[in-house]
């Protein structure tokens, strides 16, 4: 049984949050989005030209995305370079992206995406997704919309929103992690994966609570992007 | 920055005069703060000028290396991570040269002592891992480096399996050696180059100064004359004051 959790929140509740924008002035955008003690930075380098050449579209762009984790940022010390769980989750953003942003509009180009997270409290992902889509949004690229991502999951017999590692490794009754990403204003899931066992009705339910979660994190998302541009056009 | 500009930039140099209307031998703003990762036992997030580091200090039990039984390691990675910078050939270039002279610096130092950091002789000890992250490249990586991890290590507070006291590394604040960086840029010498600076640099000058000078390193394909390297040296020394104070004051707090 799991009736209050670990950090006294509300099962609804998101852990706090803080997003900025323009952080990495050398990159064409950039983003930090930090949720709890999960903390991402995001930049991204494009559009520009496609390198290794025969990866080019004719029609449309691509995303090339690398997701790595500081050494720091997790309990051990996670070893420098590119692992076999890295090589998935750059899979998974990609793919996200590929919904979010309008490839068609810049034939023949390459957008570098690149996350790097420096705290790790679970829902890396969804965090450096969040981050990612802010970063290709402050680049200016043309975008159908952001993306907002969360975990949500069942421990024990509750539903939760944005779980933490505390969370994840609860052993009575198991945890199930679910996270997912949202095309918020058009109610599109970009992103979706489970570990873990749930019914049917949970599954919907979590869906469900992911989307309350991610309607929040949009509106965080936005106020950044808004708070930067604004603050472009006073200097 | 185009061609023209570069030419300007080394043109205005030769007066001794710099784009960014500092003085030849003064440095950009230097703001650290502590305690920024939560899952490090010491970090530190720098900002110089434009350049933004981010340091982590780990401090992990293993084997120790067979010729040093008896001495904890003390092991220095930095990345010019990808967010930096869009050309790779650079980050490997700068990650492998500012590691091993970060590395250097503080090794030399003795600012940490090693000998302590021993559990088990010949069985376990030790390990001080400091990573280095570069978000932001606006020039002189090497001393943002240095002084980030310096930073940290002030900061770590470490704990032995079994034991609830968190401890302080053992470090000797006298031996602090502080990294300053020249930049001759037509034969004028620029303390803490920008980014435009280092790229119409002929040449680079590293000194870490602490009681001594602990580590040197020449960058670049240009030359420095003696006499220009003892100008540097006694800037150097001049200079390593106001950081030190710095770091120990953000100890303090």
């Amino acid at each position: 049984m799991y009736e209050e959790r670990f950090d006294k929140r509300k099962f609804d509740e998101l852990r706090p949050m803080e997003a900025e924008t323009g952080i990495i002035p050398n990159a064409n955008g950039s983003a930090r989005f930090k949720i709890g003690n999960t903390e991402a930075y995001a930049a991204v380098y494009g559009p520009q030209e496609v390198k290794p050449k025969h990866l080019e579209k004719v029609d449309r762009a691509i995303i090339m995305c690398r997701y790595d984790m500081m050494p720091f940022s997790v309990p051990d010390r996670a070893k420098p370079g590119f692992d076999r769980r890295d090589m998935e989750i750059s899979e998974v953003i990609t793919n996200s992206l590929n919904r979010a942003v309008i490839l068609e509009e810049m034939p023949r180009s390459m957008i570098d995406v690149r996350v790097y997270v420096s705290q790790a409290d679970a829902g890396t992902r969804c965090a450096s997704l969040t981050a990612a889509a802010m970063a290709c949004a402050d680049a200016g690229l043309p975008m159908r919309d952001l993306v907002a991502a969360v975990a949500a999951g069942k421990i024990g017999d509750s539903i939760c929103l944005d779980l933490t590692k505390e969370e994840e490794d609860f052993h009575e009754g198991g945890a199930t992690d679910v996270p997912i990403g949202f095309l918020p204003s058009k109610n599109e899931i970009v992103l979706l994966q489970l570990d873990g066992k749930v019914s049917r009705e949970d599954l919907k339910k979590i869906i469900e609570i992911g989307k309350i979660g991610a309607a929040k994190i949009y509106e965080l998302q936005k106020a950044a992007l808004k708070r930067r541009f604004s603050n472009e056009s006073q200097s | 920055m185009s061609l023209e500009n570069y030419e300007y930039v080394k043109e205005i140099a030769a007066e001794a005069i710099r784009l960014d209307e500092r003085k030849p031998i003064e440095g950009r703003k230097l703001t650290i703060k502590n305690g920024v990762i939560n899952h490090s036992d010491g970090s530190a997030y720098l900002e110089l000028g434009g350049t933004k580091v981010l340091a982590g200090v780990k401090v992990l039990p293993g084997e120790p290396f067979p010729d040093r039984a008896d001495e904890g390691g003390l092991i220095v990675n930095f990345e010019a991570s990808e967010l930096c910078t869009n050309y790779p050939s650079d980050r490997i270039m700068y990650s492998v040269e500012i590691a091993r002279v970060t590395d250097r610096g503080i090794r030399e130092s003795n600012l940490i002592d090693l000998k302590k950091l021993v559990i088990e002789v010949g069985k376990k000890v030790l390990f001080v891992y400091i990573d280095v992250f570069a978000l932001n490249n606006e020039g002189n990586l090497l001393d943002a480096c240095n002084i980030a991890a310096l930073s940290a290590l002030l900061d770590a507070r470490y704990k032995i399996e079994g034991q609830e006291q968190k401890l302080p590394l053992p470090l000797d604040f006298n031996k602090l050696a502080v990294s300053h960086t020249f930049a001759k840029v037509n034969n004028s010498i620029f303390y803490d180059p920008s980014a435009v600076e280092e790229n119409v640099a002929s040449a680079r000058l590293t000194l870490g100064v602490g009681e001594k000078i602990n580590s040197i390193q020449k960058g670049g394909s240009g030359f420095f004359t003696p006499e220009e390297v003892d100008f540097c040296t006694g800037k150097a020394f001049e200079l390593k004051d106001a950081t030190k104070d710095l770091l120990m004051k953000q100890t303090k707090k």
